[in-house]
Formats: structure tokens, C-alpha cells, sequence
């Protein structure tokens, strides 16, 4: 089973995931026309500023057990059979944020949604684009991606990759992790502007 | 193995899910005095709002105990519990076996004591019951009374708000959740709700209450008379634990367990509502009465009773609340008693309307108060709960563009 997996280490910041994730979760599925639409459709991946002003790609983990589910007020929470997507039932959902509290990566945002029940507030968060994946397509944010922060891959061999990345790492000998050369640069100088002014 | 379970609310029944998850073929029987199926108890209060129908309120399939093979004994009672002879005894005599007991019986809402208490319209809220008879009694009302200003008594309020009634709140405390907030969230909240046509009167309880069949006033002890068709108690919640033998299964405020739900017997746990175990924020015996709390405890009970050995890390005050404009989220010691030892950081106030108050001791986050902007309260809760050393200098943590990544480095 694919999942998207995340690089923080390689994120530029450019924030083209989100526009590409509210596009897909729009009705209109085109940028060009999701803009104008009510309610506006938001993005379900939100690139924050990290402790060094980098950017950091935050999504849903989909988390087993999830924290979220066992604190849904509503039942509204499940995992979709088979794929282990965490799904939240619009239908279902009162906007209570106990979710909220119980997430510990921060992921889940509160509005109308596009997907939702009009004129009600409900949570949302990503949902794998499973719309996209049922008709053969990967997942938007990763499609959009081409600092290579976000990938679609097999979980096992993800997480081999990660596994020898981190072995990597820690041995001076062997090869830096492969992070784009501009990328490891302006994170650098990030880094240093920070450290030098001081905070 | 014969796992019995008494009480059927999220703790028992999350209890059930992990037994049968381990266990396909065992016995489980579940003893519940509600005869209506598995239900989201915080959700009464969107009923009671109007935001949400009575319908919704079920959070299971009516053919829950048949699709999970669990013998339910429901409208019945447990008046006793025979430890040594492994029997549970109910109202009519029965006795039923054990090898394994789940106590998950919740809580009753705290007595009110005041003459007249018989009176129509005067209600606590607790029970779907509740929630039905208290939108029933709407019709027509326009004024009501809410006793207490903690969890209950505010959901009351804010409800019987939405509906359009003059509510007037009696509060002990000058704020209301002065147990769930700090002075400064609580006058915040308290603003809002006046704003929204709230009165509030502070120091005041009820002597008794007057009518003639329905409640038509409730009298103050200073004897002030305060005319009102409708009345809701919500002075907090009690364990039930009236039918736990106290010599043989030690009972402090709740029903005392260890790290894996176990009570002083062994093979009797306890879990939800009724248990009191280590508060993390804390670090003492706590009741967190709480939804989070009932589905993970009643949860780890499960795997316990069934012979998975799973260790629960302790209990966490939490709380998320939408006042009309005001989004509140609160977790953990947010007041401590003694200031000394603990630090504490805060931003924002009624003027920004965006406020944030950290409590840490030594490097420890112990508690947090976020009112709106409170996406990023489960990194918060998660800090606390798992005991994790703050490196970042907490100005940043407190600073509104906080998120999970500035953590990783
Ligand atoms: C109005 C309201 C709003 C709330 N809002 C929130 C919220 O926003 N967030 C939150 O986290 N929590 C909230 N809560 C608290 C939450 O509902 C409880 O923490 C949770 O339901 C506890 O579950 P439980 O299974 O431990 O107990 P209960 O739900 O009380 O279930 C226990 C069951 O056992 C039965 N029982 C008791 N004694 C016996 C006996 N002797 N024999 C047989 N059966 C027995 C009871 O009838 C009951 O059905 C709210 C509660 C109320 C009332
Ligand atoms: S919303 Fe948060 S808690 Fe729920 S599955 Fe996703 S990452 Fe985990
Ligand atoms: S906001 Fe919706 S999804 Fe989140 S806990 Fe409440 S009901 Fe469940």
C-alpha cells in the first residue's frame, strides 16, 4: 500500500502543496475556478515556518491507533477499510475541536468545506485523496512537489530509505543525506541569519 | 475466560471492542441500567443547544452487543460486588459470574440539596433522557435558572442561550470553569456569554424552589426570588461507587487503580468516569471525568482483562469549548495552587481577543490555556502527556505561528 511521505529536510517552502491539495478539494477541481467558489476550499497540508524560519510540510499521519479517533465527541472518525486512511464523516462531525486536542502534530483545521454540509462548520484534514487514488491518480501533494518533500511510496521501502538515511547521518564517513544542494544552502544560510541575529 | 463489565457508556463499551479484539470467542457480558444503545454523552448538550437532532446521538449501531457477541443485561442494576465469590450482584438478586470485572460506571450528577427539588422543569443533565425531556420543556419557556459554572452548568447555559431564553447562572467562584481555566480565559469567556445576554450572579445558591406543579421561581439563600420556567443543576459529577465494597476495593474519590486499570482486587479494573488514577500534569490521584479519557482507559482495561499487559501513562485534564465567538482549549495544571516552582508565560488578552497562557515546571510543560487559534493545542497536550523536555524557548511556544515542526530540531 503507497503512502505520501514527508522530507521536511527537503521542503523549499514554496507552498505550492496547499494551492494543489484546496484545488483537489474543491468541487470545480481547477485551480482557476476553486478560487472563486463558496465556500472557498482550504488546504488539508499546511507548510508552517519552522524553528528556523524553514519550511515544514504538515499533514496527517494517520496515525494507528489514532489519538483523534478515540476522542471524536461524534463517532465521527473512522479508518477507511483496507487503506488505514483516517476519514472524518462530515455528516457526522459538530465541529467540537476535541479532535484538535487530541492531535498531537496540529493538523486538523475548523470551516466550511467545499465537501461539507453547507453553512456548518465541521473539521477537516487530509484524507490521502482517496477521490484521486480511486481514479488512478497520486495524491496532489505529492504530484505538485518538485523539491522532492513530499513522496507516494511503498511504506516498507520508505521506511528501509529512511532507516539508511538516518544510519547515514550519523556516520561522519559516509554520505550526507541527499538533500538538494540549493536546499541544504538556503537552509544553511537560514540557519546562520537566525543564529547571528540572535534569537 | 468470563470477562463481566458493569456500565454501559464509552468506557465499557471501548472495553468490550479491545476484549473481543484479543479474544474472538470469550464471554463477555455487559450489566448497563441505560436501555438505549451506545451514545455520545457530551453531545446531550448540542441537543439540548438545538445544533444537533436526538437521533445523531448514538455513536454505535443499535446491533452493537449481537455484532460483538456480548450478552447485554441492560435496564438492570449492580448493587453489589462479592469479591471473594467473584459474583456481581444486581437489584433483582441475580448474581453473575466473573473471571475477569470491568467497574465502568460513570458518574450521577452531584446531588443538589433545596426544598421543592420535585417540582416539573427542574432538571440535571446527565442522561439522553435528560436531553429529551429538557427540549420538551423548551416549549413555551422563556426564562431559566442554571446552577454551577463548571463543565455542565456552562454547556447548560450556552445551550439554553442558543435557544433564546434569559438565563441567569448562580456560580460560586467570580468566573465560570475556574476549575478548567485561569482568571484571565475565565473573565474572557464570561464577557462573551454576558455579551450573548448571560446574568450572572456570583456567591449564590438555592435555598428552594416554588410552583404550583412546575418550577415558577427558584429562591436564593438570601432570599432573593428568581422567576423562571425551567431549571438545570450542573453542580459537578460524584463516581458511583454507592455499590463497591470499600474494605475490599480501595474507593478514594473514584475507584483507585494502578498503571494498567487494575483496582486493589485483583482482576477487578476500573476505568472512565468512575476511576481515579496519577494525574500526569499533576503528578497526584486525580478524577478526570472525561470522554478522551473513558475511550483510552476503558481501552487499555480491555487489553489488560484480556492478558495483553499494556501500561496507561496516567490521566489529563483537557477541554475544548466553542463560546459563540470565543474557541477555548484548555489541558493540564493551568492554575497551579502554590506559584512557586512553576513558570508561567502568556500572550494576548479580552482586547486581542487571542490569548495564551503556558504553565512549565523546570523544563516540563504542565499546562496550557489557549483561547482561539487553538490548532496546535494537541502538540501542546502531547508535550504534557508524554513528559518531553522543552527546548524551545517557550516565548516561541506561546507565540501564535507555534506548529509541530519547530519542535524537530
Ligand atoms: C452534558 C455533558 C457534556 C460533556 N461534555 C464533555 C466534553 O465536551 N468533553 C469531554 O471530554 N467530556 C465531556 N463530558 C463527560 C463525558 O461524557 C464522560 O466523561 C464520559 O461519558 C464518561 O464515560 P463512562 O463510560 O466512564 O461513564 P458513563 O458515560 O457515565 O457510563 C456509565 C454507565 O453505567 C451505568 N451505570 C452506573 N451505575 C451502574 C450500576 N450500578 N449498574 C449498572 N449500570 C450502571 C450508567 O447508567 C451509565 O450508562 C460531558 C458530560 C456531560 C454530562
Ligand atoms: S489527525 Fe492527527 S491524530 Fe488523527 S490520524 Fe491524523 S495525525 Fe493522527
Ligand atoms: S470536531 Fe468533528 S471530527 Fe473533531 S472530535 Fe468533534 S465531532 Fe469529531
Amino acid at each position: 500500500m503507497k503512502q505520501v511521505v514527508v522530507h521536511p529536510e527537503r521542503c523549499v517552502g514554496c507552498m505550492q502543496c496547499m494551492l494543489a491539495c484546496a484545488t483537489a478539494h474543491s468541487r470545480s477541481l481547477t485551480l482557476f475556478a476553486a478560487v472563486q467558489e463558496t465556500p472557498q476550499p482550504k488546504p488539508r497540508i499546511h507548510v508552517g515556518a519552522g524553528r528556523f524560519n524553514e519550511g515544514f510540510p504538515n499533514r496527517c499521519r494517520h496515525c494507528d491507533p489514532a489519538p483523534c479517533q478515540m476522542a471524536c465527541l461524534a463517532g465521527a472518525i473512522y479508518r477507511r477499510d483496507g487503506a488505514g486512511t483516517v476519514m472524518i464523516n462530515p455528516d457526522r462531525c459538530i465541529n467540537c475541536a476535541s479532535c484538535a486536542m487530541a492531535c498531537p502534530y496540529g493538523v486538523i483545521r475548523f470551516h466550511e468545506d467545499p465537501l461539507g454540509p453547507a453553512g456548518h462548520a465541521i473539521a477537516v484534514k487530509c484524507d490521502n485523496c482517496s477521490a484521486r487514488v480511486a481514479k488512478g491518480q497520486i495524491p496532489a501533494c505529492v504530484e505538485i512537489c518538485k523539491a522532492g518533500a513530499l513522496t507516494y511510496e511503498e511504506m516498507d521501502a520508505a521506511m528501509r530509505r529512511k532507516t539508511r538515511d538516518v544510519s547515514r547521518s550519523m556516520s561522519t564517513d559516509a554520505d550526507q543525506p541527499a538533500i538538494p544542494a540549493g536546499v541544504a544552502l538556503l537552509k544553511t544560510i537560514k540557519q546562520s541569519e537566525i543564529a547571528l541575529s540572535g534569537s | 475466560m468470563k470477562h463481566v463489565i458493569i456500565g454501559n457508556g464509552i468506557a465499557g463499551v471501548s472495553a468490550a471492542e479491545a476484549i473481543r479484539l484479543l479474544e474472538a470467542t470469550a464471554d463477555i457480558t455487559i450489566i448497563g441500567d441505560e436501555t438505549f444503545p451506545p451514545y455520545s454523552r457530551p453531545m446531550i448538550s448540542h441537543v439540548l443547544a438545538g445544533s444537533q437532532p436526538h437521533g445523531k446521538l448514538p455513536i454505535r449501531s443499535e446491533h452493537f452487543y449481537a455484532d460483538q457477541k456480548i450478552t447485554p443485561l441492560l435496564g438492570r442494576r449492580a448493587v453489589g460486588i462479592d469479591v471473594a465469590g467473584r459474583q456481581v450482584l444486581l437489584a433483582d438478586d441475580t448474581r453473575i459470574g466473573f473471571d475477569r470485572l470491568l467497574i465502568a460506571a460513570g458518574a450521577d450528577p452531584r446531588p443538589l440539596k433545596a426544598e421543592g427539588l420535585d417540582l416539573k422543569n427542574i432538571f440535571y443533565m446527565r442522561t439522553q433522557e435528560h436531553a429529551k425531556q429538557q427540549v420538551a420543556a423548551l416549549d413555551g419557556a422563556r426564562r431559566a435558572v442554571v446552577l454551577g459554572g463548571g463543565l455542565v452548568g456552562f454547556k447548560a447555559a450556552y445551550g439554553l442561550l442558543r435557544r433564546g431564553l434569559a438565563v441567569t447562572m448562580l456560580i460560586t467562584s467570580g468566573y465560570p470553569l475556574s476549575m478548567q481555566v485561569d482568571e484571565t480565559a475565565g473573565r474572557m469567556i464570561l464577557d462573551e456569554l454576558v455579551r450573548h445576554g448571560l446574568t450572572v450572579q456570583v456567591g449564590v445558591t438555592v435555598r428552594a424552589f416554588e410552583g404550583n406543579g412546575s418550577v415558577r421561581a427558584a429562591v436564593t439563600d438570601a432570599g432573593t426570588r428568581l422567576p423562571c420556567d425551567m431549571v438545570i443543576i450542573g453542580k459537578g459529577v460524584l463516581p458511583c461507587r454507592t455499590f463497591i465494597p470499600k474494605g475490599q476495593i480501595e474507593v478514594d474519590l473514584g475507584v483507585v487503580v494502578d498503571e494498567h486499570l487494575q483496582t486493589t482486587a485483583p482482576g477487578i479494573y476500573a476505568a472512565g468516569d468512575v476511576a481515579e488514577m496519577v494525574d500526569i500534569a499533576r503528578g497526584c490521584r486525580w478524577v478526570n471525568a472525561l470522554w478522551p479519557e473513558a475511550v483510552g482507559q476503558g481501552r487499555v482495561a480491555g487489553l489488560n482483562m484480556a492478558g495483553r499487559e499494556v501500561a496507561y501513562p496516567g490521566s489529563l485534564s483537557r477541554n475544548v469549548m466553542r463560546v459563540f465567538d470565543l474557541d477555548v482549549l484548555t489541558v493540564g495544571n493551568v492554575t497551579p495552587r502554590e506559584e512557586a516552582g512553576y513558570r508561567i508565560v502568556q500572550t494576548g488578552g479580552a482586547a486581542q481577543k487571542y490569548y495564551r497562557r503556558l504553565v512549565l515546571r523546570d523544563d516540563l510543560l504542565v499546562g496550557a490555556v489557549m483561547i482561539n487559534r487553538i490548532e496546535q493545542g494537541g502538540v501542546l497536550r502531547s508535550l504534557i502527556e508524554n513528559r518531553i523536555p522543552i527546548r524551545l524557548p517557550p516565548e516561541r511556544l506561546v507565540a501564535p505561528g507555534f506548529n509541530f515542526g519547530q519542535l524537530l530540531y
